[in-house]
């Protein structure tokens, strides 16, 4: 059973975005691994704890410090760590996903997974352009995926608390939202130890080929409204606020 | 006094006795060198001299539990003349013609004095010894004291929660009771000649019984016949500790309080390897299972605990008491594979292990020089490494803390954000030299309820005419609770990377305003080549006061004020004076609370539990803390003045405004930071325009 | 290649879903501006599908097709595409489109735009303005090529220019539906018993600021006096505190109460996209920069545990 994850490293969101030509300053912000992508690389050693098989991780190093992220999915359990070295920081996912599609392809692999989103995604996400490269079936969503003798058992969320149960034969791409269990925690030193020791391999990137949006602008929203703040105590708060439902006709 | 047949069979019994004895110290010494290489240890004979005179002068008893204490100094003193009241017993029974003198006869040879003064005092330490046995034993067995035992929810031994340390104490009791009670007879049935005035209880007891030579011989043998079975049977009791407490205390840690032992020995014995932390009970310092022999189940520990006294499943004496009862089975018992089963299943449970605050009460407080706090974060360090599942609050604080060099998933460049908006420049001490290097720490970096405080030491600092400057977004988290979480790896990731920044920055000596900070780049970034000068702000603001610097413009008496001792600024790293003087300095009306300087009570936030997710119900440690300064400053109140808590920690000031409401007690005390008073004593304001904000 | 407007209708149990209807209004107005027809295409039977304002309507009603999958679903549009090449592809970008949108487009080759808010034509033009890195940004770009795909975020035009009376024309599947492997297999619901939030007329919501389950109580008491139900944001209910029946926002329900009363939650994108047009909304909040001051009709910076018990003795 081989698993192959696709990561996806991105400009983190934890601060401000400085822009720059109609798109994100790229030399300005911290790149980070995709938080879904903890849940796809989780969902992937799951099952190869459950059947037995390999994983592999596979991602763009789009601003040449993937290795970090490579590390820790190492560290939480898979085998093997690959990364197209395309240091191209504003690589959007159509771009991505073909040099990606183009690696997977000759792994052979039986099951594909990556996360379901990443914020980044104005493009559309991985997942889905993947499996449309390999022409492969795609399904979003997961909270859980089990595999026996070839086939999987899916599980796809919807709003309100539904599921819908999928028996998909292999190989397909998933998207996972969320794996059964919360992502487990790789302690630094096991990290560290396998930066030293481990063997990331590397790959050129083929033919990229962006996917085609051509951007005029990109600016903070503009905040149309605000809210009449209500000032004072907590008391007078909520005496206030008892007054204005009273006032509605919701009291 | 024997017949040559009593000599014998008492030979032969002796033998025996003396025989299980050896075998009860080799297997105790034999499973305690199955431990880890501990730390070494230096200048062992001054380290046994200094043990000896705090277990003479019963220092580490009378610190808690006064009148239990004195009433135990009248069972140690009576217990070692008894030493010696066998030694002479014994000798009187197997020497022809040795008999000390009784009833006024005259042995020719035996200095008259010396053996007066022996009766006597043999003879009153036998009774101070029958009155303190009698209270223990009223005390957990009639009385039931409730300090004597563990709530339900903490996990025991099986041997345990079966009563075995009651168990144990009865046998010794009665020991203790017939051997000195039978020793006493003996007495009262030598006095063939009336009472002697020498010895009051066995005169008393003459009157009554009369002499008998058949009543020595019986008394005797009765009397020694009990320390024949006591001394094996003490090995394999928790009576063990007159023994190893003092070698225990002799060859306690030497390092600072706040220096942790390292993660993995770092003096490796043939070659073997060691993986992190504790997962069995051999996985732990060779020190920590001497622990369990010193243990004396006395549970002081557990009375200090904040997460016991919160509710949680955590108490360090439990903790203790299963290791010496799995040590027990797994030895004396004859079950070695004991010895490999997992600690969190058999002594002390997960969720107990990771409620500790190390906040170090229990170290501080045990008797015997146990560290039971040591043996929690050993798990703790072998749990990560395991992938046990974290509280999804600690692992995301752990996962930003490895990312962002913070816990609370603030980006990195947003570090020094808070000094870009004061009124005047801070310094960037990786860019202009300075001489004071200010450690802000994340809290104070980043939480609004702190960041006016922060501001306010920056004001101050700038009035006094201080040289200093922050390291803006190159600095990270000390690491110190990440290292008492068990995250030894994410320690020394954070230790590299402040001391690179260390590196790239000039300066002389480094000030902090959060005590944890304070305490791990004091006593543990050394170990990683740090050769550093720290000092806590109250330490640097007495001294711009003593040298004129800052000067108190208005003496604040009319501020009713207690302080609260930070765990890791007070108990570890025993700096109590400075923030006292400066209070004085400022002329509060102060008064202690009643658990202050080394005895004082954990806010509860400390050893990772500030990030957990989840906060359980029941009375909060802070909560109890602030009931102690209401009462504390009750009795003065009355003058119109206003109360107040006074913190010198971050968290303290984040954990103790939050306990001020949820007691109701807002309008009655608040709580404020050390600087908040220097501040209105020197006259530094803040500008208007964040007085609203 | 036409000037059509295609839009991929959900529906589930019989209802379309609103932003279906979103989708066909705007449709309208763009097929209109490209000069072609604005075709709605619904999936599989069990709805009445002659219920848009679409020039036309394509129901393909294939029993393969009454519950979404995945495989099935995207084959399907994928030959219908190619067949008709519309000029543009429209999408909810919801559970369903963001299984479908970027699949199509990378079996197209053509520019694929999601988290889309506004669509507009200019000077002949194609021009997106989508929400980018989780609502921080608004980009603004323009689709290269003759064809594109759009998936819209749900909420962002008026449901009601969506509907209408276009008879349905029934169309077999151009793909064989055997064979394919996903298989669907069942429905997983809820458990029965808790109460439906969509139809509460108020609502008190609660976020990360309530701190665990067991302050939720106090959340409830406050709802009880107000003649509320309890609901929650997303984390609240991964953390387990709330069951996923009370998760409003993107990936939960859509609420529209006469009142959404705020406690704790700073305002995410994809939060407002299940409450935004509540009626009333007001929010406690400690943070005074929270983007949800920027929705909420009133607003307090305060403490929500004292609010809610100042609250509770008022009433």
């Amino acid at each position: 059973m081989h698993i192959v994850v696709a990561i996806k490293h991105i400009p983190s969101i934890a601060d401000e975005l400085p822009v720059r030509h109609n798109n994100i300053d790229f030399d300005s912000v911290d790149f980070v691994l995709n938080e879904w992508d903890e849940h796809s690389i989780e969902q992937a050693v799951l099952i190869k704890e459950a059947v037995g098989g390999t994983v592999t991780v596979i991602g763009v190093d789009v601003i040449g410090e993937l290795d970090n992220a490579l590390h820790l999915a190492l560290a939480k359990g898979a085998d093997r760590a690959v990364k197209i070295a395309a240091e191209e920081p504003g690589a959007d996912s159509h771009q991505q996903a073909k040099w990606l599609a183009e690696a997977i392809q000759n792994m052979s692999p039986d099951l594909i997974l990556s996360g379901v989103q990443a914020s980044n995604d104005l493009d559309g996400q991985l997942g889905p352009l993947i499996a449309a490269y390999l022409d492969l079936p795609y399904i979003g969503g997961t909270s859980a995926i089990e595999v026996t003798n070839g086939k999987a058992m899916v599980l796809k969320e919807f709003p309100g608390g539904i599921g819908m149960r999928y028996e998909i034969a292999l190989p397909f791409v998933a998207g996972v939202q969320a794996a059964p269990k919360p992502p487990r925690y790789a302690p630094v030193s096991k990290v560290r130890q396998i930066a030293q020791t481990a063997k990331v391999e590397t790959i050129e990137p083929g033919e990229g080929e962006s996917g085609g949006l051509r951007f005029l602008k990109m600016a903070p929203p503009v905040v149309t409204g605000h809210a009449e703040m209500i000032q004072g105590t907590a008391k007078e708060i909520a005496a206030r606020i008892v007054e204005l439902l009273k006032s509605r006709g919701l009291l | 006094m024997l017949t040559p047949f009593e000599k014998f069979v008492f030979f032969i019994l002796a033998l025996i006795s003396a025989g299980f004895t050896l075998h009860g110290f080799v297997t105790i010494i034999r499973t305690i060198r199955l431990g880890r290489p501990a730390p070494p240890l230096k200048n062992l004979p001054q380290a046994f001299w200094k043990a000896a005179v705090t277990v003479l002068l019963q220092r580490t008893i009378l610190r808690t539990r006064k009148l239990l204490s004195v009433i135990h100094m009248a069972l140690f003193f009576g217990l070692i003349t008894y030493a010696f009241v066998n030694l002479m017993d014994v000798l009187e029974g197997i020497v022809p013609g040795f008999d000390l003198v009784y009833s006024g006869k005259h042995v020719p040879g035996a200095p008259l004095a010396l053996v007066r003064a022996y009766n006597l005092i043999s003879d009153v330490m036998s009774g101070f010894l029958l009155f303190a046995i009698t209270v223990f034993l009223v005390r957990r067995f009639i009385l039931k004291d409730k300090a004597l035992t563990y709530r339900e929810n903490v996990l025991l031994y099986p041997k345990v929660k079966a009563g075995g340390p009651h168990k144990d104490s009865l046998i010794v009791g009665v020991f203790v009771i017939m051997h000195v009670s039978a020793h006493l007879m003996s007495q009262a049935f030598r006095l063939a000649e009336g009472p002697d005035p020498w010895m009051p209880l066995a005169s008393f007891l003459n009157s009554i019984s009369g002499a008998s030579q058949i009543g020595v011989h019986i008394a005797w043998w009765v009397s020694i016949g009990w320390v024949m079975f006591i001394i094996p049977y003490l090995t394999r009791s928790k009576h063990s500790h007159f023994f190893m407490a003092p070698v225990n205390l002799a060859l306690a840690k030497q390092n600072p309080r706040g220096q942790l032992d390292p993660a993995i020995p770092l003096k490796v014995i043939d070659g073997k390897t060691f993986e992190p932390g504790a997962r069995v009970i051999t996985d732990l310092a060779w020190k920590r299972i001497l622990d369990a022999y010193a243990c004396v189940q006395c549970n002081r520990c557990q009375d200090v605990c904040p997460a016991n006294f919160y509710g949680r499943p955590l108490s360090p004496s439990a903790y203790e008491v299963n290791k010496r009862y799995l040590l027990k089975e797994a030895t004396f018992g004859g079950h070695p594979e004991l010895l490999q089963a997992p600690l969190v299943e058999k002594v002390i449970s997960p969720e107990a292990v990771w409620s500790c605050t190390t906040c170090y009460a229990c170290v501080r407080i045990c008797p015997v020089g146990n560290e039971p706090m040591a043996d929690i974060v050993d798990i703790r360090r072998r749990l990560i490494l395991e992938g046990f599942e974290l509280d999804s609050g600690v692992q995301s604080a752990l996962q930003s803390l490895a990312t962002n060099g913070n816990w609370m998933g603030k980006g990195r460049r947003l570090r020094g954000r808070w000094a870009k908006e004061l009124e005047f420049p801070i310094k960037n001490a990786a860019e202009e030299a300075v001489e004071y290097l200010w450690f802000v720490g994340d809290t104070a970096s980043f939480d609004e309820r702190v960041l006016p405080n922060t501001r306010m030491v920056a004001r101050i600092f700038h009035q006094a005419g201080l040289d200093f400057g922050i390291l803006y977004q190159q600095e990270s988290n000390a690491g110190n609770d990440v290292r008492r979480v068990g995250e030894e790896g994410l320690f020394e990731q954070l230790v590299e990377q402040n001391l690179a920044a260390f590196g790239r920055a000039q300066f002389q000596r480094i000030v902090t305003t959060d005590p944890h900070s304070f305490n791990t780049l004091r006593n543990e970034y050394p170990q990683y080549g740090g050769k550093l000068e720290v000092e806590h702000y109250t330490m640097v603001l007495l001294r711009l006061l003593e040298e004129g610097r800052l000067t108190v413009k208005q003496r604040l008496s009319h501020y009713l004020v207690t302080y609260h001792d930070p765990c890791y600024l007070g108990r570890y790293n025993g700096v109590f004076a400075a923030p006292r003087k400066l209070l004085e300095r400022i002329g509060v009306e102060f008064h202690e609370m009643p658990r202050n300087c080394e005895n004082s009570f954990c806010c509860g936030a400390g050893g990772g539990q500030i990030w957990m997710g989840k906060v359980p119900p029941g009375e909060r440690p802070a909560e109890n803390r602030i009931r102690e300064a209401l009462a504390t400053l009750q009795s003065y109140a009355g003058n119109g003045k206003k109360q107040l808590f006074i913190v010198a920690c971050p968290k303290d000031m984040i954990m103790y405004s939050d306990a001020v409401k949820t007691t109701g007690s807002e309008g009655k005390i608040e709580v404020r930071d050390i600087i908040q008073l220097v501040a209105e004593a020197v006259g530094v304001v803040e500008p208007v325009s964040e007085a609203g904000a | 290649m036409s000037g059509d407007v295609m839009v991929i209708t959900e529906h589930m149990e019989g209802k379309f879903s609103d932003v279906s209807f979103e989708l066909v209004g705007k449709a309208r107005e763009l097929a209109e501006a490209f000069g072609g027809e604005s075709i709605a295409l619904v999936l599989g039977e069990g709805v009445d599908a002659s219920v848009f304002a679409s020039h036309a309507t394509l129901h393909m009603a294939d029993a393969a097709l009454n519950h979404f999958n995945p495989e099935a679903y995207a084959r399907v549009i994928e030959a219908l595409v190619k067949e008709r090449s519309p000029r543009l592809v429209m999408f909810g970008w919801t559970v369903i489109g963001m299984d479908l949108a970027a699949w199509l487009s990378g079996r197209m080759g053509v520019p694929c735009v999601a988290y889309a808010k506004d669509v507009r034509v200019e000077n002949g033009a194609l021009v997106v303005s989508s929400q980018a890195y989780g609502g921080k940004l608004i980009a603004e770009v323009s689709p290269e090529g003759e064809m594109a795909i759009v998936a819209c975020l749900a909420g962002s035009f008026p449901a009601e220019a969506g509907h209408g009376s276009t008879q349905a024309t029934v169309i077999p599947s151009p793909v064989d539906l055997g064979g394919l492997k996903m298989k669907f297999l069942e429905v997983i619901k809820p458990e029965a018993g808790d109460v439906d939030i969509t139809t509460q007329t108020r609502l008190v919501a609660v976020g990360r600021g309530i701190g665990g389950k067991e302050n939720i109580e106090l959340a409830e008491e406050l709802a009880e006096k107000l003649g509320a139900v309890v609901c929650a944001s997303r984390p609240v209910v991964d953390a387990g505190w709330l069951p996923r029946t009370r998760q409003v926002g993107k990936s939960g329900l859509k609420v529209k109460p006469k009142l959404y009363f705020m406690l704790g939650i700073s305002g995410a994108p994809e939060h407002l996209e299940g409450m935004k047009d509540a009626e009333l909304i007001i929010a406690i909040n400690t943070d005074k920069k929270a983007p949800i001051f920027n929705v909420a009709h009133y607003g307090a910076v305060a403490d929500l545990f004292e609010v809610t018990e100042a609250m509770l003795e008022l009433l």
